[in-house]
């Protein structure tokens, strides 16, 4: 179960850590520009940076949870996971957030495919801390 | 230790089988759910846009047809004029209650004298309207004056205030509409005082001029006088009046309904299809599993277990396994629906409204049941086939 569950997180944290690049709005050629003239990215453009940064912690909760051997890892790797998990979608909602207009790209894909995501992380994560109840540990060498 | 004990024994002993079986019912519910809710969620918006509207028969001017239906339902905002003679002609109509006119606007494209662009507006006639009217009363208790606005259920004023800047000119939001999945959800309705007001000060406050043709209107909706056919009615304007096209209610947006059966159509055969696969898919781990525990299952019967204890084990492992993977697909798919409305409302270029909780309800729990159903049809002829062999023979073998 562990191990299954481990996969399933890798492959989310890819989600995460990919998907919001190529939706967000400057990925669709929309920024906002400023009195000067410049091009700056809209917020929706910076929820996809942070949330880079959690994949890569996440990514590596997946890992460990193919690698460890211990009740006591499992069950710290998985509580990280939830947290983790519920931080993927507190970014796009509250913490940082996405652009206004609800026709937007990132309103339309990105948010939708992170709130999705955190859910199916946080899934995975409880899933695996029950399952870790019932995990027996090799006997040492 | 009753069946389903033992079944939950071992489903906690094969992961490889059981994901197999769960994955197969997870699908399966998933895209049944996905299906119907898409399906059933255009439906009920085309549905609530007909009510709304109120009209037995829309007329529009000749050609206009397609321009009304994709403005209604999907906001692109549409520009046609009729002359507003055209009223008189209908009033005249045999079996015509009472015509309302209406003048269909829009904002400006990326200009900063428009707080949305390209938003659809619908300017009605306070003296003649049955449609906006009522539910304002029902809502507001008065009409809107000058200056006032309702807007769908996506349109919303800059934080903090109730203005909406259009052609330079600041409309206050009144109340928002119940949502439809439709265009009428970007709509913004207002008077023609409103509109002609807005349109005479444009020329000094927006980029460009909000141009309304003089004694020209979009479209007229008629209601029908009660005991009168509205298709006769329809096919008397056709007769009567000149250069106009009227819409019965029952045949607006067919286009619409025409790409949805074939869409359906598409998802039907695609259904069927995954369901044949995954029933015969389930149907092959279920009798590599009953083969692999044959000896396993002799011993059962050896110890005493009837063949119907057999039996029955072996379906309640299917049951459960379905349950499982079919109660984790119809949630996973449910908020995908919920969360990718919008997406799915643009790519297949449909209207989309959310089902109420009950109808919810009922549509995951039929697909529950389809998971249960495929999964125990498919494991039957295993489990049947496994709980009539004689124990003596399988423990040797």
């Amino acid at each position: 179960m562990n191990k299954t569950m481990g996969i399933l997180i890798i492959v989310l944290a890819l989600v995460i850590a990919i998907v919001p690049l190529f939706t967000d709005c400057l990925a669709n050629g929309r920024a906002l520009t400023t009195a000067d003239g410049r091009s700056v990215p809209m917020k929706c453009h910076w929820t996809a940076i942070a949330e880079i940064g959690l994949a890569v912690p996440l990514a590596l909760v997946g890992v460990f949870n193919l690698t460890s051997k211990r009740k006591e890892t499992f069950r710290t790797l998985n509580l990280i996971g939830v947290a983790l998990g519920a931080l993927v979608i507190l970014f796009p909602t509250v913490l940082i957030g996405v652009c206004m207009n609800a026709a937007m790209p990132c309103n339309m894909i990105e948010k939708p495919a992170l709130i999705l995501s955190g859910v199916l992380v946080m899934g995975a994560s409880l899933i695996a801390l029950a399952g870790s109840r019932n995990f027996i540990e090799p006997a040492a060498a | 230790m009753n069946a389903f004990q033992l079944a939950w024994k071992n489903i906690s002993g094969n992961a490889f089988r059981n994901g197999v079986v769960s994955l197969c019912a997870l699908l399966l519910s998933a895209f049944a759910l996905f299906t119907t809710l898409v399906m059933r969620g255009a439906e009920t918006s085309l549905r609530l846009t007909i009510d709304r509207l109120g009209a037995d028969i829309v007329v529009v001017p000749e050609g206009s047809e397609a321009k009304i239906e994709s403005a209604l339902l999907m906001g692109i905002p549409a520009r046609f004029w009729m002359p507003e003679e055209n009223l008189h002609k209908l009033s005249a109509v045999q079996g015509v209650d009472v015509v309302s006119p209406q003048l269909y606007l829009a904002t400006l494209t990326g200009a900063e004298c428009c707080s949305v662009s390209d938003m659809f507006m619908i300017a009605y006639d306070p003296g003649s309207d049955f449609t906006v009217q009522p539910w304002l009363k029902g809502e507001m208790g008065n009409g809107l004056r000058l200056g006032e606005v309702v807007g769908g259920n996506y349109i919303s004023a800059t934080d903090g205030e109730q203005n909406i800047q259009v052609y330079g000119y600041l409309v206050t939001l009144k109340e928002n509409l119940e949502p439809t999945g439709t265009g009428l959800d970007q709509t913004m309705f207002l008077t023609f005082d409103t509109a002609y007001d807005i349109a005479s000060k444009s020329k000094s406050q927006a980029k460009s001029t909000l141009v309304i043709p003089p004694d020209s209107i979009s479209a007229a909706l008629i209601k029908v006088a009660p005991g009168n056919d509205p298709h006769a009615v329809a096919i008397e304007i056709m007769q009567n009046v000149p250069g106009v096209t009227p819409i019965e209610s029952s045949d607006l947006f067919q286009s619409y309904r025409k790409q949805m059966t074939g869409l359906l159509k598409s998802i039907l055969v695609i259904l069927s299809v995954t369901w044949g696969l995954s029933v015969v898919l389930i149907g092959l781990v279920f009798s590599m599993a009953a083969n692999e525990r044959r000896k396993e299952l002799g011993v059962l019967r050896a110890l005493g277990a009837t063949r119907r204890f057999v039996f029955q084990s072996l379906l309640a492992e299917a049951s459960l396994l379905a349950f499982f993977g079919g109660a984790t697909g119809l949630a996973v798919a449910g908020l995908a629906i919920f969360l990718f409305r919008k997406l799915i409302m643009v790519s297949l270029d449909i209207p989309f409204l959310l089902p109420s909780p009950v109808s919810l309800l009922v549509q995951i729990g039929v697909g529950l049941l389809l998971a249960l159903f495929s999964v125990n049809l498919a494991a039957l002829f295993p489990a049947f086939k496994i709980s009539r062999q004689d124990p003596a023979v399988a423990m040797r073998e």
